[in-house]
């Protein structure tokens, strides 16, 4: 009864017309950005970051969060038409939605994506309000040795991704740290890394790295190809824009079965929604009688991983909202947004500011309905953005980007700044090191010093501080499971026999 | 020279001018001198270790016969754009301040426009470039009260 009295003035709050109207543009421009490769929800939600300063926070986390899901739907579009996912999470959608297209049902894949990804986010919005309250009352237990073993497992379990990256991804994770070390040391005063620089002394500011690194470094990277990618040929003239009934038969056990796997892929800090895609894809070929239909434009194949992406995306809140912690780079942004607005994200938000957390919570179904209502009638008209090209796009980004840095602290100096992450950004992508660890581990840097530095403040000094309750020796224990997962699994695919592949290869993220 | 190798020969070298730099932070005047130093030590160390690692498994796959993947092909003259775009926003930093945000923008983004779409699209990258700088002006200035110079 409480949970629902908090939900409707979460509704109450979501649902003016200021908020509405940000919904709707965040929508908007989520699903635009969605849309377009190599611009995904990070990118976004980093770009949008500068234009918050102005808002009331509810307002800007309800705008950002619009964004991320407008992003999970709109991430499909390219994907069906043009074989070219905009964003990670889209992978899995190119390989029944293209072939949906090429068949001539661009239309059926268009509304069947938009109709599972409101499904998922739907079902999700709902587990989200069961789990927010408890999950926010047992982080009240959290005391700073706890905070930090969450954080460990946090960054460990998102830089131990997979197996091949996890050495590159633990280095990212410290350059991370590293750059969270410059400046004056909150405790002592000391000046750490600043050489002199007058401008180093507060830090560097965590939104130019992210939108240094997620905006300028794609830039740079896509400028290596950007000769070949001229204006795209587009189908753009579209018929009705839904599914026939033997195509709802066929995706609606698929939708409700792969929404919970997303939901509980999204809760995990590190596995995002490229992971949840391709899982729910893979477990319904299995689970299919008719394996052999998927990638030559199953309809089941398309609607299985959108659900989940959506779930995926709802879920990876969950954490970021009641414990304080980011479990992907995008809520990593917001959480950086919820800092700057003022707000410490954690348990303690439901109880001071209940007007952001139920706010927020309650967006989360409208801004699902809003999505839908632009993803599915408007389509057609939202895809002709794909025909611009990146020679114009570019550009236009660069110069946000700037714009963006600068209203920061007013100063030039965080061009300057900003485009030496850009270059980070780029090398790190040209070398194959994730940028997600960085990512969360600049935006979480300063606390999990705190907290490490508080901790042995408690305990004289006594690293065995951190293997003293439960709940650390559990957080502990999970983020050495993450380290050692991907080898475990590998270990365990290798005594497997193999099987026949018959699905087509994910295109290159 | 192989990719991993370069990021392990980064990642030691990185690593080790960091923890040196860490070890020459001042002390902390009240508490414990190192606690402002423990932090950083701690990462500059890990950072060696970890590239020392990423080395070690590259010289083991090396051995192996494994092979960088090859990756997608590049545009001849590429870097041209990166790097144009470095030094035309060092110019606009310096000209952000000096002679306001529109005369800069439309001086940046038409130059940008012009190394990135070609100088053919002329007439589209001045549209484009008017446009997109007093649109930005009315949504910054205007919209979100947001003071430029």
């Amino acid at each position: 009864m409480d949970i629902l009295q908090s939900l409707l003035y979460g509704f109450s709050v979501a649902a003016t017309p200021i908020n509405l109207a940000y919904m709707a543009f965040g929508s908007v421009l989520g699903t635009v950005l969605g849309m377009l490769p190599g611009l995904g929800p990070s990118t976004g939600v980093a770009l949008f970051l500068p234009l918050t300063y102005a808002m009331r926070p509810e307002t800007a986390l309800i705008t950002m969060c619009a964004i991320y899901y407008g992003a999970m739907f709109g991430g499909s579009r390219s994907s069906i038409l043009l074989n070219i996912p905009g964003d990670g999470a889209a992978v899995a959608s190119c390989f029944d939605g293209y072939p949906m297209a090429q068949k001539g049902q661009a239309e059926a894949a268009l509304a069947i994506s938009a109709i599972a990804s409101f499904i998922g986010g739907l079902l999700s919005a709902v587990a989200f309000v069961a789990l927010a309250v408890p999950m926010a009352r047992f982080a009240l237990r959290f005391g700073p040795p706890e905070y930090f073993t969450l954080m460990v497992f946090a960054l460990a379990a998102t830089a131990a991704i997979s197996k091949e990256a996890l050495l590159k991804g633990m280095i990212s994770l410290l350059i991370g740290l590293m750059i969270t070390t410059v400046g004056i040391d909150l405790q002592s005063g000391v000046q750490r890394f600043t050489f002199g620089l007058p401008e180093l002394q507060s830090g560097i500011d965590f939104v130019v790295v992210i939108i240094g690194v997620y905006g300028i470094g794609e830039v740079f990277k896509n400028f290596e190809t950007i000769k070949a990618k001229g204006a795209q040929a587009i189908q753009r003239k579209f018929g009705r824009i839904w599914i026939s009934m033997e195509q709802w038969k066929r995706s609606w056990i698929p939708i409700l079965r792969q929404t919970p796997v997303g939901f509980l892929i999204g809760i995990l800090p590190g596995a995002g929604g490229t992971i949840a895609a391709m899982m729910a894809y893979n477990n319904e070929k299995q689970l299919s009688k008719h394996p052999e239909e998927f990638g030559k434009g199953a309809v089941e194949g398309l609607a299985a991983p959108e659900a989940a992406n959506n779930a995926c995306s709802i879920g990876a809140m969950i954490p970021m909202m009641t414990l304080g912690v980011p479990g992907s780079g995008t809520t990593a942004v917001m959480l950086g947004a919820l800092l700057i607005l003022g707000l410490q994200p954690g348990p303690l938000l439901f109880q001071h500011h209940p007007d952001v957390a139920w706010g927020v919570i309650a967006s989360l179904f409208l801004a699902n309905v809003v999505c839908a209502i632009i993803n599915i009638p408007l389509a057609g008209a939202l895809v002709r953005v794909l025909s611009v090209p990146p020679r114009i796009l570019y550009p236009l980004v660069i110069v946000l980007a700037l714009l963006g840095v600068y209203t920061i602290n007013y100063s030039v100096m965080e061009f300057h700044i900003l485009v030496l992450f850009g270059l980070v950004g780029y090398f790190m992508k040209s070398f194959k090191i994730p940028t997600a660890p960085l990512i969360l581990a600049v935006v979480v840097g300063q606390s999990m010093e705190q907290s490490f530095r508080q901790s042995l403040m408690l305990s004289d000094g006594a690293l065995s501080i951190f293997v003293r309750s439960p709940i650390c020796i559990t957080l502990l224990a999970l983020a050495a499971v993450s380290i050692a997962w991907p080898f475990v699994s590998d270990m365990i695919k290798r005594k497997e026999p193999p099987k026949p592949a018959h699905a087509p290869a994910a295109p290159e993220e | 020279m192989r990719r991993d190798t370069i990021v392990g020969l980064v990642s030691l070298c990185f690593g080790a001018v960091y923890t040196i730099q860490a070890f020459q932070l001042p002390k902390a005047a009240i508490g414990n001198p190192w606690a402002p130093i423990y932090f950083p030590a701690t990462l500059g160390v890990l950072t060696m270790l970890l590239g020392l690692a990423v080395l070690l498994v590259d010289r083991k796959r090396a051995a192996a016969g494994h092979r960088d993947k090859a990756g997608k092909a590049k545009d001849p003259g590429y870097w041209i754009l990166t790097g144009g775009t470095i030094l035309l926003s060092f110019a606009y930093g310096f000209l952000f301040e000096h002679i306001g945000f529109i005369p800069s923008t439309l001086l940046f983004l038409g130059g940008l426009l012009f190394l990135v779409n070609g100088k053919s699209a002329w007439k589209l990258n001045g549209i484009i470039t008017v446009l997109f700088t007093l649109g930005l002006w009315v949504v910054f200035v205007k919209a979100f009260q947001i003071n430029l110079p």
